[in-house]
């Protein structure tokens, strides 16, 4: 009554060729986000900061988005405006994600009184509103290194419980013993044995973090504690043409897109990484 | 609304490439009766039981056919789960929430009205649990066994119409099968309550079921390739079955020594097993046998290094074997190797099987990384395994070929006595038959010693020696030759 494919259930076969097929679309689309966010300088033909036009012209020939407050052409400024804001939240996201990775790994693993602190310490960390922290950084610390203490302050802790849930779950797996039983360092294990078998779920949380650290740094760039005024950034973008949403829409839109994407396109595929590993 | 029981008309489920997995399958269960599955295992049996339920998981989808409850399509699955169904999976004690504690696991199974006024505690100490002392420990304060029953009395709770059990002869221990066997048997022929069973055990269903239907062509090997079981030294194993005997060499080398060990769980604690003394000589095979939370398993992981030990001291293979698994010599971290008994977490998901087996030949033996990648081929033959399975991941392997893997990673480092918990529990009788020929084969060839925790008599009943965990002490148990679990239950 049933086929078998030799010694072979098909079944994880299959499903992991759908997932990953998911994941390389969202991959490519987030992929390409980050080389225009990182490499749209390079591309842009126009100098973002020289003024081009009258305030506000609509999109016209030379100016497909058409020109901001100050007569700047939107095409070159939002190509150009992406790479700070994107190098920040990738660092940001890196490190609050290594610290809580390495927390995490740790806290589960002890299992001892000071394990148990941390994940407190975590819990506590997480019930404190976000942007207050945030904001609190950013009296006391340059744009950018707000950014990464916001993320840490705010995506560490979440990191740290989840790798710290798995690595607890891990130690009593087979493999886990196997390779303890025959002798093996716990660090040895957590590295070999415990992280690689998380993967998905590491990769995973670092797509939330990203998405997180670039949300901080576009509301802490829109609140004005970004780059200084000439230069190109799309949060200031849409806090100078907001405006002008009547007369160019384009100048307001383009950039809040460019937000949109990036953060979509890797939230989307941190969400298929997981799939794929659960 | 007619009372015909249970039809399944036509089942076909496929997954997404396409294959079918079920094909055209119809059933009738009548009120009071009971209908069993059976096949080997990969035949589609638990995919059938999903259908059925209506809760086929991601990837399968069910192509074609109807099933029916008394008469009428099944529309609502769930609320139909709910209200008629009781349900006993494979792996029960997994099944159960990690927050809720035994009472409220039953209570939950419980129809609103029926809940509260003792119904939770007596569905408890039906399964023979003790409330008072159960009913507020959650699942990881449960032993194994009690567990399964807890998830059995979460089944049977409702007194459901429909009673479908998975796999009870593996899933539960010899006594809460008993138990559940006789739940069915007074179901059958009551006129209103529908069973189905699934099991690979043959002995079971003909004496319980009304009708038997057979999933998988007679005579289909289970998956398992059929390579020669090949002894060490490359030439196949006389006729690659159960080797007869399996007696204490005498006179043999002592290869593990343990005198006044004493176990507390948790560690501190009150003591599980007090004063074990244990030897164990090269070559023998050596069964514990043991009520669920008897500390069986606790016994093989003090040995293995994984659990401290009260008091105690041992020896292996001569080497002293000082507790902490931190403080062993490379000798004697080579001697003991542990096998466990879950197939799904015995390998690292991340892992292929070469690199699973190369890990422990580098660092146990000290073998160079070419050498180490040699051997790996090598310990895939003894334990009948094709090579090409090097490259696989443990996702795409069976569950008899993924404890087979296992076993060949405890054998890398050569040991002197295996520890082998449960190894065979989550598999079907042939597959299992096909492993612990495989280590008697071993042990004929090479002087491997077995320690086995085990349930499952079929095991003690190949054992050298058998020994019971009783009131905390081990002690060897009276007579060490047993029939099939099914026929003792029956």
């Amino acid at each position: 009554m049933k086929r078998m494919n030799g010694s072979v259930e098909p079944i994880p076969q299959v499903r992991a060729g759908h997932r990953s097929r998911a994941a390389l679309i969202l991959g490519a689309v987030s992929g390409s986000m980050l080389l225009v966010a990182l490499g749209g300088a390079a591309v842009a033909g126009r100098d973002p900061v020289a003024i081009v036009a009258p305030p506000w012209s609509g999109p016209g020939p030379g100016l497909p988005l058409g020109a901001d407050a100050l007569g700047r052409d939107v095409l070159a400024r939002v190509l150009a405006g992406g790479r700070d804001l994107t190098l920040t939240a990738i660092a940001a996201a890196l490190t609050a994600s290594a610290l809580g990775v390495a927390g995490g790994l740790w806290a589960g693993w002890s299992r001892g009184r000071l394990g148990r602190a941390a994940a407190s310490a975590a819990d506590l960390l997480l019930a404190l509103p976000l942007l207050l922290l945030a904001l609190l950084a950013v009296v006391t610390l340059p744009g950018p290194a707000a950014v990464v203490a916001g993320t840490v302050l705010g995506g560490t802790p979440l990191t740290l419980r989840v790798v710290a849930d798995a690595t607890a779950t891990a130690r009593r797996a087979g493999y886990v013993e196997a390779a303890l039983s025959r002798g093996e360092r716990g660090g040895a294990v957590l590295l070999r044995e415990v992280l690689p078998a998380h993967a998905g779920l590491v990769g995973a949380d670092l797509g939330q973090r990203l998405v997180l650290a670039v949300q901080l740094a576009a509301a802490l760039n829109v609140l004005g504690f970004g780059p200084a005024p000439p230069a190109p950034d799309w949060a200031a973008m849409l806090r100078e043409n907001l405006q002008g949403l009547g007369l160019n829409a384009a100048a307001t839109i383009a950039p809040a897109a460019a937000l949109a994407v990036l953060a979509g396109s890797v939230a989307a595929l941190s969400h298929s990484l997981w799939d794929g590993r659960s | 609304m007619r009372r015909d029981g249970l039809t399944v008309r036509g089942l076909t489920v496929a997954d997404r490439a396409g294959t079918s997995i079920v094909d055209r399958l119809s059933l009738r269960i009548a009120p009071g009766e009971v209908l069993a599955l059976t096949g080997p295992s990969g035949a589609g049996k638990t995919t059938v039981l999903r259908a059925v339920l209506g809760a086929l998981p991601a990837g399968l989808t069910r192509v074609s056919g109807q099933i029916e409850w008394h008469g009428a399509p099944v529309r609502a699955p769930r609320r139909w789960r709910r209200r008629t169904v009781g349900f006993l999976g494979q792996d029960p004690a997994s099944a159960l929430h990690p927050l809720l504690d035994a009472r409220a696991a039953v209570r939950e199974a419980l129809p609103r009205a029926a809940r509260g006024a003792g119904a939770e505690e007596r569905a408890l100490a039906e399964v023979g649990l003790d409330p008072a002392e159960i009913g507020r420990r959650r699942p990881h304060q449960l032993s194994g066994g009690q567990a399964q029953r807890v998830a059995l009395a979460r089944a049977l709770a409702a007194n459901p119409e429909l009673l479908v059990l998975d796999e009870p002869t593996s899933a539960l221990d010899p006594a809460a099968l008993l138990l559940a066997l006789e739940q069915v048997r007074r179901r059958r022929g009551d006129s209103r309550s529908v069973t189905l069973i699934v099991s690979h055990d043959l002995a079971v269903v003909r004496e319980l079921a009304d009708h038997v239907v057979r999933l998988g062509p007679d005579g289909r090997d289970d998956g398992v390739p059929q390579a020669p079981i090949l002894s060490p030294g490359g030439k196949p194993a006389p006729g690659g079955r159960a080797v007869p005997g399996g007696r204490a060499v005498p006179g043999g080398r002592v290869v593990l020594d343990a005198h006044g060990l004493t176990i507390a769980q948790p560690p501190g604690g009150a003591p599980l097993l007090s004063d074990v003394d244990l030897t164990i000589s090269a070559g023998e095979s050596v069964a514990v046998l043991g009520a669920s939370g008897s500390g069986k398993s606790t016994l093989l992981r003090v040995l293995a290094g994984l659990h401290p030990a009260e008091r105690g001291r041992a020896t292996v293979a001569g080497q002293a074997l000082p507790w902490p698994v931190t403080e062993r010599s490379p000798a004697a971290l080579r001697a003991l190797a542990l096998v466990g008994q879950n197939p799904l977490d015995v390998l690292n998901p991340a892992r292929t099987v070469g690199a699973a087996l190369a890990r422990p030949l580098r660092t146990l033996r000290g073998l160079p990384r070419r050498a180490a990648r040699a051997h790996v081929r090598h310990l895939l033959a003894i334990v009948g395994l094709p090579e090409e399975l090097a490259h696989r991941y443990p996702a795409t392997l069976s569950g008899g070929q993924r404890q087979r893997v296992a076993l060949a990673r405890a054998l890398a480092g050569d040991p002197a006595v295996l520890l082998a918990d449960e190894i065979t529990a989550a598999l079907d009788t042939r597959t299992a038959a096909q492993v612990l020929d495989l280590i008697d084969t071993l042990r004929h060839e090479t002087g491997l010693a077995v320690l086995a925790v085990t349930h499952d008599p079929a095991v003690a009943a190949r054992a050298g020696r058998v020994l019971r965990i009783e009131g905390g002490r081990l002690r060897p148990h009276p007579c060490s030759h047993h029939r099939r679990p099914s026929l003792d239950v029956l």
